[in-house]
C-alpha cells in the first residue's frame, strides 16, 4: 500500500517536473520554436477524406477552379488612373469608342475571382494562381518560417500556422485590410502541396475574421517551382 | 527472464529509446504539434499543450530509467504512454487515416500512402515490443520484492 503511494508520488513528480521544463523551454524559445499553450485548430478531430493516389508533388487534383468571369469594360469619360502601370484594359466583345479606364488591378481580380462568403476557401490550380499573382494580389505562405526562408513565392509573406506569432500576424493583416472592401480582395495561401493542410488551416482562420475571398493553391510551392515561376529566398518577401 | 543482468540492460535500452524519441520533439515543438494534429484524436485546444509537455515527460522518464532513479514510476509512465500510442495508431489504422507517427522524427516524410501504412503497422509492433520490455521490468521488480 505504502509502495503504491510512493510510486504515485514519484510519477506525479516526474510529470510536474516535465511540465515545468516544458514551460521554461517554451519561455526561452525563439520565435520559430515558441508555441501558445492552447492552439485553435477547428478540424482537429475531423478525419480528412482518404487521399487520392496523387503523388505529393505535381499531380493535378480534380479540384474546383472558380469559373473566371469575363471582366466587363468600364466605360467612363475620365482618362487614366495614376496607379495604373501601363496595362491596357481588357475589352471583350465591345466596339465602344469612348475612352475606357481599366479598373484597378485589385478590383479587376475581384471581378475575376468574386468573394465567396459561404465557404472559407476555394482550391485553385497553377493557372488561376498565376493569374492572381500577375494581378498583384496578396500571397501568404503557411509553411514554417525556416522553410519559407529557403525559398518562397516572390512577394509572399510568411504566415506559419504552427508558430506562436500567427495571431499577431493575422491581427496585423486585419489592421492593414480591415475595411470590408479590402476583406473581399482575393488572397492566395499556399503550403507544400500534396496532403499539406496548413494553407487550409490559415484560410479557416482568415475566414473567421471575415476574409471571404481566400484561395488555396492546391499543389503549393513545389508546383510553383515546377512551373519556373518567380521565387525569392531569405526572410524578406 | 528476471535476472538483474537482463533487467538493467532492458531498462537502459528502454530509457535510450525514449530519450532519443524526445530530443527531436523538444527541438521543434511546432512540428510535433503538427504530428499530434494529424492523429485527429486530440481536441484542438490540447494539441499545443501535448506537443510541449509530452516530449519532456518522455525525456525525464527515459533519463530516470537510464540513471536507475524512480525506475518503477518511470516505467509506469512509459507503459501508459506506449498504450496511448498503440491505441492512437490503431484507431487511425481503423479509420484509414494514414499518417507519419512522429515517434523519432517530426519532419514530414515524403512517403507514399503504402509506405506510411506499412510504417504504422511496424510502429504498433515496435511499441508492443517496448511494452513487453516494461513488463519484464515489473516482473523482475516483483520477483525481487517478494522473497
Amino acid at each position: 500500500m505504502m509502495n503504491w503511494r510512493r510510486h504515485f508520488i514519484e510519477a506525479a513528480t516526474l510529470i510536474v517536473a516535465a511540465v515545468l521544463c516544458a514551460a521554461v523551454s517554451n519561455a526561452i524559445a525563439g520565435r520559430e520554436r515558441k508555441m501558445l499553450w492552447s492552439g485553435t485548430y477547428p478540424n482537429a478531430m475531423t478525419v480528412p477524406a482518404p487521399a487520392t493516389a496523387t503523388p505529393s508533388s505535381g499531380g493535378q487534383a480534380p479540384t474546383p477552379v472558380p469559373a473566371p468571369v469575363v471582366a466587363a469594360p468600364v466605360t467612363t469619360t475620365t482618362t487614366t488612373t495614376p496607379t495604373q502601370t501601363g496595362e491596357a484594359p481588357i475589352l471583350h466583345g465591345t466596339t465602344t469608342t469612348t475612352t475606357t479606364t481599366a479598373p484597378p488591378k485589385h478590383a479587376e481580380s475581384q471581378q475575376l475571382f468574386p468573394p465567396h462568403p459561404d465557404k472559407p476557401y476555394i482550391e485553385i490550380q497553377y493557372d488561376a494562381v498565376k493569374q492572381l499573382y500577375d494581378k498583384g494580389v496578396l500571397f501568404l505562405d503557411a509553411r514554417r518560417t525556416s522553410v519559407y526562408e529557403q525559398g518562397h513565392i516572390a512577394g509572399a509573406r510568411p504566415f506559419s500556422v504552427w508558430e506562436s506569432d500567427i495571431d499577431e500576424k493575422v491581427n496585423k493583416l486585419f489592421e492593414e485590410r480591415g475595411d470590408p472592401k479590402q476583406q473581399a480582395e482575393p488572397i492566395v495561401i499556399y503550403c507544400s502541396g500534396g496532403d499539406c493542410e496548413d494553407s487550409h488551416m490559415l484560410a479557416q482562420k482568415l475566414w473567421g475574421i471575415q476574409y471571404n475571398n481566400v484561395y488555396v493553391y492546391k499543389d503549393g510551392f513545389p508546383d510553383w517551382q515546377k512551373h519556373g515561376a518567380p521565387i525569392h529566398t531569405g526572410s524578406a518577401p | 527472464m528476471t535476472h538483474p543482468w537482463l533487467t538493467i540492460r532492458v531498462q537502459i535500452a528502454l530509457g535510450i529509446f525514449f530519450v532519443a524519441a524526445a530530443l527531436p520533439k523538444i527541438a521543434d515543438p511546432p512540428s510535433f504539434a503538427h504530428m499530434v494534429y494529424n492523429y485527429r484524436i486530440v481536441p484542438g485546444a490540447l494539441i499545443n499543450f501535448m506537443a510541449l509537455t509530452m516530449p519532456w515527460i518522455e525525456l525525464l522518464s527515459g533519463l530516470a530509467l537510464i540513471l536507475g532513479i524512480w525506475k518503477g514510476a518511470a516505467r509506469t509512465i512509459i507503459a501508459a504512454m506506449l498504450l496511448v500510442f498503440i491505441t492512437a495508431i490503431t484507431v487511425n489504422l481503423m479509420r484509414n487515416n494514414v499518417i507519419d507517427c512522429g515517434c523519432f522524427d517530426v519532419s514530414a516524410a515524403n512517403k507514399t500512402h503504402e509506405e506510411r501504412l506499412a510504417d504504422m503497422h511496424w510502429v504498433v509492433i515496435r511499441d508492443l515490443g517496448m511494452l513487453l520490455m516494461c513488463a519484464q521490468g515489473w516482473w523482475a521488480s516483483r520477483r525481487t520484492a517478494t522473497p
